[in-house]
């Protein structure tokens, strides 16, 4: 899934996203870099917006004026996929009918129509990045490539983190791994830290929930903690509640990582909901509606055996 | 009292009587058509196909069933009696109203986006809407009767201009699709949630507190109002009026003081939405952990509600409201999805005989790209396109919301 933007010069990949000040996505304060497509389809997915390959329309309608005010969107849009129902201030979308053709969102005064994804150079994210290397610097922080699943860009991914490298900033990625392992191979000579998702150790329980199996996400971990042994691996598994909240669950991911002395952690992600109203945006439905966040003494628990295994006494989420 | 004998089924061009299906026409060349559940559960979706099945026989056509929207056609694989059933009009004898749907349900089908597995393991949805049309042509299938939601309508309108013949008859237990009165279903889940809302009422008095009860209704308030309605509810919430709570505790609070009563009842659509200005406090206490959000630039904030969080939020919400406004101790309670099942009312066995029925003479008269739709007196065929892009709400001036306000309903404004 190598998006054509890669392939055209200058070298650009599709961001959704760059938040500045973040601290739990890798040492120190970071920026993380959200890319824009992903392999797996997760239920429990807290940034939906993330997941397709092209740029999409979302709308906001809070933000929306008003088609007496304004208008514009539904006079512009070609599939007539904009429309108001009787007395209705705001507009609707029909998503079916939407061809993600923006032409919308130009229109929109008060950016209730906009679009994820946006294809930027390398340089423009170094830029945008390097405004915060005062933090870094004190922190030990630096730049994390996040998503959807930034190895499915691995050219502009590589590109980004050498830019980063030769600009002094530290390096991290997070992936959930479900990529061709040349993708991986290719940018992991440029990452300091990797941050990588187990989510199910069942195959077919990662099947039912995120969309396939996870054997070749397993042989790409066990390769990639053998060929790069430089690298700190940080196992990272989201906690959904009823799905893997299990201690059978986190015993066998430790089976799997403690053998590696290059796995320095093993953090616990607690299931959120605040992704759940972004589905609304994006015209989809949230799956996992009547979901709730795991409960603490839950997460403690787990978080107990974890500690446990790493020789550790203070409990860590 | 839906279809009285002799009433007419007409499309734009011409009127048809329902009494003309009467008429054998055993020598009209045979024709294969396939028909489809693509709309969810509703009570009594076999009796669709029972009119559909009984009028083809009529004029000697073979009915194919789809399972499971077009999944039966995409995925034959997975079955293992295969992906289509001959539907013969023997088959009739044994379709009970109350039985599961025997094609199976798809709440969402869509060939444009599906998804799949490439040969890099990655999931994504592909387009295998061609392929589609190519399985159906190849298949001698001249026409699809589509039983669908108001969300599925713009996929069936989308394939039709593809070149798939369609008719599309409208479900929906919130009766919210544009261009029809009624929409097989909902009479079936008005009659239970009236049943259940005058249990809810009893079990309120008994336990002396006000019964808050979310009935499903995203964006039309049908089902709230007019069980609301049919109960007396003291009060009713439907999207289109937005509430103020003060207005209505208050409301509320009056009419149990002036009856000298403890107890009382409060319907509440699932797309009940307060005021601007007036959101629930309990939707702001619960802002979103600041972890990773900010890619949206919406998701912080707090109007961003407007999307339904989940089932039995606008009863929790409400009820909490009211418990703190009135001082009375309230109850939510959530029909959700109970009012989809069970079975059909009398006048949804007419309506789907009606409907399945009127989509095959629809076939016959060469229309396509329509939806069957009851305008009283008449049963119309509708362009679709007339139909995906609009919603049935409650208008200001409806019949139902004066009926309302004369009862003493607070409904909320």
């Amino acid at each position: 899934m190598e998006t054509q933007a890669i392939t055209k010069q200058p070298l650009k990949g599709l961001v959704l996203n760059i938040q500045h000040f973040c601290t739990y996505d890798g040492p120190g304060i970071r920026t993380t870099v959200f890319f824009k497509s992903c392999s797996l389809r997760c239920k429990w997915c807290s940034n939906p917006e993330s997941i397709h390959p092209e740029p999409e329309l979302a709308y906001n309608a809070s933000k929306c004026i008003g088609v007496k005010e304004c208008g514009f969107c539904k006079k512009e849009c070609p599939e007539s996929a904009i429309f108001t129902v009787d007395s209705d201030v705001k507009v609707r979308i029909h998503w079916d009918l939407c061809t993600n053709c923006g032409k919308c969102v130009a229109v929109c005064p008060p950016q209730s129509l906009y679009r994820f994804g946006q294809a930027m150079t390398v340089d423009q994210v170094l830029d945008e990045v390097e405004q915060d290397s005062t933090f870094y610097r004190e922190s030990g922080g630096g730049i994390t490539l996040s998503g959807g699943e930034c190895l499915l860009q691995p050219e502009f991914s590589a590109a980004l983190l050498a830019g980063a490298h030769e600009r002094g900033v530290n390096t991290a990625i997070e992936t959930a791994g479900n990529v061709p392992w040349r993708f991986m191979e290719k940018v992991l000579p440029h990452v300091d830290t990797m941050l990588h998702d187990h989510k199910l150790t069942d195959p077919e329980r990662h099947r039912k929930w995120c969309g396939t199996d996870n054997t070749r996400i397993l042989s790409n971990y066990m390769k990639a903690y053998e060929k790069f042994p430089k690298i700190k691996f940080i196992a990272r598994t989201p906690v959904i509640p009823g799905v893997n909240d299990d201690e059978e669950h986190i015993h066998r991911v430790l089976a799997f990582i403690r053998p590696h002395k290059n796995v320095v952690d093993y953090e616990l992600l607690p299931y959120f909901r605040a992704g759940a109203s972004k589905y609304g945006f994006l015209g989809r439905v949230y799956e996992l509606s009547d979901f709730q966040p795991p409960r603490p003494e839950s997460l403690a628990r787990l978080c107990a055996t974890i500690d446990a295994a790493f020789g550790r006494t203070v409990g860590k989420k | 009292m839906i279809f009285p004998t002799g009433s007419k089924v007409t499309g734009k061009k011409q009127h048809l009587k329902f009494s003309s299906i009467g008429e054998k026409t055993m020598t009209t060349p045979t024709k294969r058509i396939a028909i489809n559940n693509g709309g969810g559960y509703v009570p009594g979706l076999n009796t669709v196909l029972t009119g559909a099945i009984l009028a083809a026989n009529e004029l000697g056509w073979e009915v194919i069933g789809i399972r499971d929207g077009f999944d039966g056609l995409l995925f034959p694989e997975r079955y293992l009696e295969g992906g289509t059933v001959p539907l013969s009009h023997h088959l009739v004898e044994a379709l009970s109203g109350a039985a599961s749907p025997i094609l199976g349900i798809a709440a969402r089908t869509d060939p444009f986006h599906v998804r799949t597995v490439n040969s890099e393991n990655q999931v994504e949805e592909v387009d295998r809407s061609n392929e589609l049309l190519e399985t159906l042509r190849k298949d001698h299938i001249e026409g699809v009767i589509s039983v669908v939601s108001a969300r599925n309508l713009g996929i069936l309108w989308k394939l039709d201009r593809k070149g798939l013949k369609t008719v599309c008859v409208p479900t929906s237990v919130e009766n919210d699709i544009a261009a029809t009165v009624l929409s097989f279903g909902f009479n079936s889940a008005l009659s239970y949630a009236t049943e259940t809302l005058d249990r809810a009422r009893q079990a309120a008095q008994s336990a002396r507190k006000i019964g808050v009860v979310e009935v499903l209704g995203e964006h039309a308030g049908w089902l709230a109002l007019q069980a609301g309605i049919a109960v007396c509810a003291d009060a009713v919430f439907i999207p289109e009026i937005p509430y103020d709570l003060a207005k209505v505790a208050a409301n509320v609070q009056r009419k149990l003081k002036a009856a000298g009563r403890h107890s009382g009842l409060v319907v509440v659509a699932e797309g009940a939405t307060p005021l601007a200005g007036h959101q629930a406090s309990q939707t702001q206490a619960q802002s979103p952990n600041p972890f990773r959000v900010s890619l949206c630039p919406g998701a912080m904030d707090p109007e961003s509600s407007h999307v339904i969080e989940r089932s039995g939020h606008v009863a929790e919400t409400v009820a909490l409201q009211l418990q703190r406004q009135t001082g009375q101790e309230t109850y939510p309670l959530v029909l959700g999805p109970l009012v989809k099942a069970g079975a059909p009312t009398a006048v949804d066995r007419q309506l789907g005989l009606g409907y399945g029925a009127a989509a095959v003479r629809a076939i016959k008269e060469n229309q396509t790209g329509v939806m069957v739709a009851f305008q009283p007196p008449e049963v119309k065929l509708v362009p679709l396109a007339e139909a995906i892009n609009r919603i049935r709400t409650v208008p200001t001036d409806s019949v139902f919301l004066q009926v309302a306000r004369s009862l003493g309903i607070a409904l909320g404004d």
